[in-house]
């Protein structure tokens, strides 16, 4: 009995990595599934868990109860994370260059990585992560991300200037009619009824009650 | 519709059943090839609920532990008969076709 005091434990420990709501919604439901598989002698491996949990917490989401618009923005900004997460991974290939290249110059003094592929990387980074969260709070009906989401366009619009090399403008460009496009949608008239009706619909929306009472 | 999917609805086809119920249908009805893990099944009831092709029957309390079963809903069924379906004459071509060829795949 304490050995599957245990094992529950570590079940219990591994949901963590799914997200609170799912927690909250299939915890109790999931951990007596596991516990079930313990019970057949079938240990259930950490990691099918963990990818699950963290699939739930990252995959895009773009509710069906939102106004087209908003959807179609939500969808814009997946691809936007989609491009920026391009964007990382093509800086990784320089990464590997000056590492190689520095591996050459042994016997001279390593010079330090560079700051334009450290600042890429980062950059590549944190702007996926931007996108995500704001495809997702605008698909939440989040006023806070429409804002951010119109700063944005400010820098976005001043980095095109500074460009050079032809793939560096047409991506930046790419990323930058996406960014105006979305913006643009969340702006528009339908767009705008659903934000300012959300700020009242915090509380749980009435498809949501009667599927609980079912 | 992947494989796994169309699996956990054929498990529910016939009526309700709860997640290890529907991992140990899905593992018989495939002859011991998908076995599928309580994560991913978890995930996918997760998205078929979402849309709407699946939904709560009810719950029940065993040994102290919540067991939630699953049902199809109408459009599930739907899903899942056109699913079978297309796959049925897909199967039937192929098969066919083998035959006219020999048969001796077969």
């Amino acid at each position: 009995v304490s050995e599957d005091r245990e094992r529950e434990r570590r079940y219990r420990r591994l949901l963590k990595w799914y997200p609170a709501e799912f927690r909250r919604e299939n915890g109790e439901e999931l951990v007596a599934v596991l516990m079930e598989f313990e019970g057949a002698g079938q240990r259930q491996p950490s990691m099918d868990l963990i990818k699950s949990g963290l699939w739930l917490r990252l995959r895009p989401r773009v509710p069906r109860t939102v106004v087209p618009a908003v959807r179609a923005a939500v969808v814009l900004m997946y691809a936007g994370a989609l491009i920026s997460a391009l964007g990382f991974i093509a800086t990784v290939p320089s990464l590997r260059y000056f590492a190689d290249t520095n591996h050459l110059s042994l016997l001279g003094h390593r010079q330090s990585l560079p700051i334009t592929i450290v600042a890429g990387l980062l950059l590549g980074l944190i702007l996926t992560g931007a996108w995500m969260w704001m495809a997702r709070a605008v698909g939440e009906g989040r006023r806070g991300a429409r804002v951010l989401a119109t700063v944005l366009v400010a820098p976005a619009t001043l980095h095109l200037f500074g460009l050079k090399g032809l793939i560096a403008v047409v991506f930046a460009m790419v990323t930058w009619l996406i960014g105006l496009s979305a913006v643009w949608l969340l702006w528009r008239p339908a767009s705008r009824a659903f934000f300012d009706r959300d700020v009242a619909a915090l509380a749980p929306r009435p498809s949501e009650a009667s599927r609980e009472s079912n | 519709m992947q494989e796994a999917t169309f699996m956990i609805l054929t498990a529910l086809a016939n009526g309700s059943q709860h997640g290890y119920g529907i991992i140990t249908d899905v593992q018989e009805i495939s002859g011991g090839r998908v076995r599928l893990r309580a994560g991913t099944l978890y995930t996918a009831l997760d998205r078929l609920r979402g849309d709407e092709l699946i939904e709560v029957d009810r719950e029940e309390v065993v040994d102290g532990r919540l067991r939630r079963y699953y049902r199809l809903t109408p459009s599930g069924s739907k899903r899942l008969g056109a699913e079978a379906t297309r796959l049925q004459s897909h199967a039937a071509v192929a098969l066919q076709r083998l035959k006219f060829a020999g048969g001796s795949a077969l």
